[in-house]
C-alpha cells in the first residue's frame, strides 16, 4: 500500500522543455509570469562562471534568466519513506524584451560555455554554463531562434524534459543516463548476475549443500585428529594394553584418513559441478555482450567510453567467471567454517573463547586497514604496469618512426625512467607486505601463546583436557585463513561487480539507430535521393552539417568535393543511416530513411569507404561478404571489375589467400580494390564511393574508374573525392565547405563560375603538370570554353 | 583539398605573424568582450587561444577574429604593458576557466565509477568519473579531472592541497 501511495504522490512528468511545477510556483512567487513560457532549460552558473542554479526560459514577450539555488531535501511521506525533493530559492530575475534580441548562440570553451545574445551585430554575454550542459542550452537556442524567426518554437526531438534526477539521492543523473550510478545498488547487479544461473538451480543447490557439508567435515577434523587422539587414545584414560591402544590408534588414523578422503571427494564433486555450469554461464554472458554490441550504432563504437570493448567481452567475463568459480565457493565455505569453528570453540571452552574474542576487534581493524593500504599500493603498481605496457606497445608500433628519427636512445631513456617508477611502486608494495605480514604473524602468535598459557593453567587445574586445549589451538589457527580471505574478498567482489556493471552497460545500451515498428520496404527502388535541410553534429554545439539540401535523380552521379573536415563523409554516413540527422532528413524515393527497414536500406546502398576493413578469412570470403552464396564466377567477375583479379592471381594462394589480422600483407590500393569488389558483388541501387581510389596509383585508379563507370550504369552514384580526376563523369558536382554547399552545378557550370571548384581544378592540373603526370585532368588545361560537360 | 591548400600557401602565410605592443593594442568593447587594434585595423571582438595551455599559458597566444581567422600571435604576454596583460588574462581566464578544486573530501569507487566530493572554494561539488586513469591528466604540478559529462576540474598545485586530499587522490595518479 505504501508503495502505491508513493507512486500516486509522484509529481506529474514534466513536458519537454518545461520546468517542473514546484519550480514554476517559486518563479511565479518571485515575480516571473510563467503561464505562457514556451521553452525552459536549467543552467548551473551565473555570468561570472560561479556555480548556482540558473533557470532560462522565454515566452512571446521576452527571454528570462532566473538565478538562485536548488537544494535537495528529504521529505517524509505518509508511508514513512523519505523522498528527496528539490527546494528552490530565487535570488535574481533578469528579463530581456523580445525586441532586444536578434538571436541567441552558444560559445564553447574548455570546460564551460557561454550563452550569447546577438543584436544588430553586437554580442552580449548572458550566462555561463558547465560544458556538460551544452546540449540542453543548444536546444533552448534552437527553440528560441526558430520562434523568433517563424513564430513557432522548434522543440528539438533530442530535448529532454527537466534534467533527470536520481530518485534516491536527488542528484542530477549523468547525461544520457536514466539512473544515478552512485545509487545503482550493487545488489541489483548481483541479482542480475545470479539470473544467469537461473537454469542451474538443482546444481546450485547441490553445490551449496556440498560446500556446507565440506565445511562441517573440516570443522569436525580437529575433534578426531587432535582432541580424540590425545584425550581418548594417547592419554589412555581407560588404561588399555599396548595392543589395544595400537588398535584404537589404527581406528583413529583410519577415521582421520576417511574424513579427509570424504572432504576431498566433496571438494572434487563441488568443483566438478561448478566447472560444468560455469563455462555455460560465461558463454551466455559473452554471447549476450557480443549480440548487444552488434545491435549498437556506429556512434557507440566511436565514443570515448568504448575503447575497451574487447576487454568487456573477454576480461570482464573472465573476472566474473573467476569470482564465481573460486571466490564465491571459498566465501561460502569460509563463512560456514568461521561460524562452525566459533561455535565449537565456545562449546569447548567459553573462557578461552572470550579471550580470543577480545583480540578479534584488533585483528579486524588491522586487516581492514591493511586491506585499504594494500588496495592503494596494488592500484598504484597496476597503474604503472599499465603505463609500461602502453609504452612498450607504443614503441613497437612506432618502430619505423623511431628508427627514421634515430631516437632509440631517447626511447630507452623514457622507458628506463618509467620502468624505474614501476619498480619503486612494486618495491613499496613488497616491502609493505614484508613488514605488515610478520606483524600480523606475531600478533596471531601472541594470541595463540596467551590462549596456550591460559589453557595450560586450565589444564593444570583440571578444567580442560590436553586434547581439548590442543584442538582449541588448531581451531584458532583455522580461523586465520578465512579471516584473511574475508578481509579481501570484498575487493574481489568489487572487481567482479565492476566488470558485471560494464557488461550490463553494454547489454542495456540503446542503439541510436533503431528501426521503426511500422518501417516500410521499397516496392521497386529507383534511387532518387533527396536531402532536406540536413543538420548534424557529433558533439553538441559543434555542427558538422548545416541546413544542407541536395537532390540526386535516380541513375545520376553526384560528385562531392570539399576540404578535409568539410562534412563529405558525414553526408555519406547519413544517407546510409549510420547516423541519424539532428534536424532535416534524407529521403530515398521520397521515403525518409528513418521510416525504412534498416536491412533493406543497407542492402540497397553500397558504401566503399576510405576506411578499408578486411575481415579475417580468404580474399574470396571477403569479396562475397555481402552475398555469401555468390558463385566463384561472380567473385572473379567482381574482382575483375575492381581491377583486383590480376594482383590476386599473383599471390601464392590466389583467392584463398588469407587476409585480415595475421594474414597476407596487402597494400592500401590492393585492399581497397578488394573492398570495391565486395561492393560490386552486392549490386546496390545506390553506390557511395567515399575516396574510393585515394590510395591508388594513377594507372590503377584509371582502371578502377573504368570499372566504376561500368558499375554506375543504372544506379545512383555519390562519389566523394579529393582528386577531381575521379569526378570527371559526374552529372552534378557539389562543393562543400564547413557543412554547407557553396557551389553546385555541372562540371562546366562550376568551371564557368570561376569559384572554389575552378580554383581547385586549376591547382590540381598545375600540380600534375609540374610533376609530369599528364597535362591537366582529362589531358588538357582547363579553359572554360573548352569544358562543356560530357 | 590538400593541393588546393597549397595554392593559398605562400611565404606570407607560412610566416608566423607575431604582434608586439607597438602594433597590437587590446581594449574592451561596450559589451565587455575583448577588442583589438592590430596593425592599424580595428577588430570589434577578438578571441585569444593558448598554443600551450598547460605548460606555457602566457606564451604563444593566438589572436583570431570571430570567424576564427588568425590575426597574429603574442609570443610572450610579459612583453605587453601590465594593463594589456590584464585584459588578455581576463579573456583567457574566461575561455580556459576550470573550477579549481581546493580540497578533496572523498573519493568512492562504486561499480566502476569514482565519486568525487570536492570543495571548489566554499562550494561543495560532487561529480562522477569513469575510467579514472584516462580521466586524470597530470601536467607539471597541476591535475585535471574530467567527469562523466565532460566537465573539467583542476587542482592548480597538487602539493599545495591538504595532505589528506593528496593521499586520497595519490593512488590514481601516475
Amino acid at each position: 500500500m505504501g508503495k502505491k501511495k508513493d507512486k500516486l504522490s509522484k509529481p506529474p512528468k514534466a513536458e519537454k522543455g518545461k520546468f517542473p511545477k514546484p519550480l514554476l510556483r517559486v518563479l511565479e512567487e518571485a515575480g516571473l509570469a510563467t503561464e505562457n513560457l514556451i521553452y525552459c532549460c536549467t543552467g548551473d552558473m551565473d555570468n561570472d562562471a560561479c556555480y548556482c542554479s540558473a533557470w532560462l526560459s522565454f515566452d512571446d514577450k521576452g527571454f528570462y534568466i532566473a538565478l538562485g539555488d536548488e537544494e535537495i531535501v528529504k521529505t517524509k511521506r505518509k508511508s514513512g519513506k523519505r523522498i528527496p525533493e528539490p527546494k528552490y530559492t530565487v535570488s535574481e530575475i533578469q528579463s530581456i524584451p523580445m525586441e532586444d534580441i536578434d538571436s541567441l548562440e552558444a560559445e564553447r570553451y574548455v570546460s564551460t560555455g557561454r550563452l550569447i545574445l546577438k543584436k544588430d551585430g553586437e554580442q552580449i554575454s548572458l550566462v555561463r554554463f558547465s560544458i556538460g550542459k551544452i546540449a540542453q542550452i543548444e536546444n533552448l537556442i534552437r527553440a528560441f531562434n526558430s520562434y523568433k524567426n517563424t513564430g513557432e518554437a522548434e522543440i528539438p526531438a533530442s530535448a529532454e524534459p527537466e534534467e533527470k534526477k536520481c530518485k534516491k539521492c536527488g542528484k542530477p543523473c549523468p547525461q544520457g543516463k536514466d539512473f544515478c550510478p552512485k545509487c545503482n545498488k550493487k545488489s541489483s547487479t548481483a541479482i542480475r548476475l545470479f539470473k544467469f544461473f537461473g537454469g542451474y538451480i538443482p546444481q546450485i543447490v547441490a553445490i551449496i549443500a556440498i560446500m556446507l557439508l565440506g565445511s562441517a567435515v573440516t570443522v569436525f577434523i580437529p575433534q578426531i585428529s587432535t582432541r580424540a587422539l590425545f584425550d581418548d587414545v594417547l592419554a589412555n584414560p581407560d588404561g588399555l594394553a599396548v595392543a589395544e591402544l595400537i588398535k584404537a590408534l589404527g581406528v583413529l588414523v583410519l577415521s582421520i584418513f576417511g574424513i579427509r578422503f570424504l572432504n576431498t571427494i566433496l571438494t572434487v564433486t563441488q568443483q566438478y559441478i561448478t566447472g560444468g555450469i560455469m563455462p555455460d554461464v560465461i558463454y551466455d554472458i559473452k554471447v549476450k555482450i557480443f549480440n548487444a554490441m552488434q545491435r549498437l550504432s556506429v556512434n557507440f563504437y566511436s565514443s570515448k567510453q568504448t575503447g575497451s570493448l574487447m576487454e568487456r567481452v573477454i576480461r570482464d567475463a573472465n573476472n566474473i567467471y573467476w569470482f564465481f568459480v573460486d571466490g564465491l565457493p571459498a566465501l561460502v565455505i569460509d563463512i560456514a567454517t568461521v561460524i562452525g569453528v566459533v561455535v565449537i570453540m565456545f562449546v569447548m571452552s567459553w573462557k578461552l573463547s572470550l579471550i580470543t574474542l577480545a583480540a578479534m576487534p584488533i585483528l579486524i581493524v588491522f586487516l581492514v586497514l591493511g586491506d585499504k593500504l594494500f588496495r592503494s599500493l596494488h592500484h598504484r603498481a597496476w597503474l604503472y604496469n599499465a603505463k609500461v605496457s602502453a609504452m612498450v606497445s607504443d614503441n613497437i608500433n612506432g618502430q619505423r618512426v623511431i628508427k627514421a628519427f634515430s631516437k632509440e636512445n631517447d626511447e630507452y631513456d623514457r622507458f628506463e625512467k618509467l620502468s624505474g617508477e614501476h619498480m619503486k611502486a612494486e618495491l613499496k608494495l613488497s616491502l609493505t607486505e614484508a613488514t605488515l605480514f610478520p606483524i600480523l604473524e606475531i600478533f596471531v602468535l601472541g594470541l595463540s601463546t596467551v590462549v596456550l598459557g591460559a589453557g595450560g593453567v586450565m589444564v593444570a587445574k583440571g578444567e580442560l583436557s590436553t586434547g581439548t586445549l590442543l584442538s582449541y589451538i588448531v581451531y584458532l589457527e583455522m580461523l586465520r585463513g578465512p579471516f584473511d580471505f574475508l578481509s579481501w574478498v570484498s575487493n574481489w567482489w568489487a572487481r567482479c561487480a565492476d566488470s558485471a556493471q560494464r557488461v550490463f552497460e553494454v547489454c542495456d545500451a540503446q542503439p541510436d539507430i533503431t528501426e521503426k515498428e511500422n518501417a516500410v520496404s521499397f516496392d521497386d527502388l529507383k534511387g532518387d535521393i533527396e536531402i532536406n535541410e540536413l543538420e548534424f553534429e557529433y558533439e553538441p554545439a559543434r555542427p558538422v552539417i548545416k541546413k544542407l539540401s541536395l537532390n540526386v535523380k535516380a541513375g545520376d552521379m553526384l560528385g562531392i568535393v570539399g576540404k578535409t573536415g568539410a562534412g563529405k563523409t558525414t553526408i555519406a554516413n547519413l544517407i546510409a543511416r549510420l547516423y541519424d540527422a539532428k534536424e532535416g532528413c534524407v529521403k530515398i524515393d521520397g521515403i525518409d530513411v528513418r521510416d525504412l527497414k534498416l536491412a533493406e536500406l543497407r542492402r540497397n546502398i553500397g558504401l566503399v569507404s576510405q576506411d578499408i576493413y578486411l575481415f579475417i578469412g580468404s580474399i574470396a570470403d571477403n569479396i562475397r561478404y555481402a552475398k555469401p552464396d555468390a558463385t566463384m564466377d561472380e567473385v572473379i567477375a567482381a574482382a575483375k571489375a575492381a581491377s583486383a583479379h590480376d594482383f590476386i592471381m599473383k599471390l601464392p594462394d590466389a583467392y584463398e589467400t588469407r587476409v585480415g589480422a595475421g594474414g597476407q600483407k596487402l597494400s592500401g590500393g590492393e585492399r581497397q580494390r578488394i573492398s570495391i569488389a565486395r561492393t560490386i558483388i552486392q549490386n546496390p541501387k545506390i553506390l557511395i564511393l567515399d575516396e574510393a581510389t585515394a590510395a591508388m596509383d594513377t594507372e590503377t585508379e584509371r582502371n578502377i574508374q573504368y570499372s566504376l563507370t561500368q558499375l554506375k550504369e543504372g544506379r545512383t552514384t555519390i562519389a566523394i573525392a579529393h582528386r577531381l580526376s575521379t569526378l570527371r563523369d559526374a552529372d552534378y558536382l557539389a562543393v562543400i565547405d564547413d557543412g554547407k554547399i557553396i557551389e553546385y552545378g555541372t562540371f562546366s557550370d562550376l568551371i564557368k563560375q570561376k569559384g572554389e571548384f575552378y580554383k581547385q581544378y586549376k591547382i590540381q592540373s598545375e600540380a600534375l603538370k609540374t610533376i609530369g603526370i599528364g597535362v591537366g585532368i582529362g589531358g588538357e588545361m582547363p579553359e572554360e570554353d573548352e569544358h562543356e560537360h560530357k | 583539398m590538400n593541393i588546393n591548400n597549397a595554392n593559398t600557401i605562400s611565404p606570407e602565410t607560412l610566416r608566423t605573424e607575431y604582434v608586439s605592443p607597438e602594433n597590437c593594442v587590446f581594449s574592451k568593447n561596450e559589451n565587455g568582450f575583448l577588442a583589438a587594434e592590430i596593425k592599424g585595423k580595428e577588430y570589434k571582438r577578438v578571441i585569444l587561444t593558448r598554443s600551450l595551455p598547460l605548460n606555457f599559458p602566457s606564451d604563444y597566444i593566438c589572436i583570431s577574429d570571430i570567424e576564427k581567422n588568425e590575426l597574429g600571435i603574442v609570443e610572450h604576454m610579459a612583453d605587453f604593458p601590465s594593463e594589456q596583460q590584464a585584459l588578455m588574462n581576463e579573456e583567457l581566464d574566461q575561455r580556459y576557466y576550470c573550477p579549481v578544486i581546493t580540497k578533496i573530501e572523498g573519493i568512492k569507487e562504486k561499480m566502476g565509477h569514482f565519486y568525487f566530493d570536492v570543495m571548489i572554494g566554499d562550494f561543495k561539488k560532487s561529480f562522477a568519473v569513469r575510467d579514472i586513469s584516462k580521466s586524470i591528466r597530470q601536467h607539471g604540478k597541476a591535475i585535471d579531472l574530467i567527469d562523466i559529462d565532460g566537465n573539467r576540474f583542476r587542482i592548480l598545485d597538487f602539493e599545495a592541497i591538504p595532505s589528506k586530499s593528496r593521499r586520497k587522490l595519490e593512488p590514481y595518479l601516475y
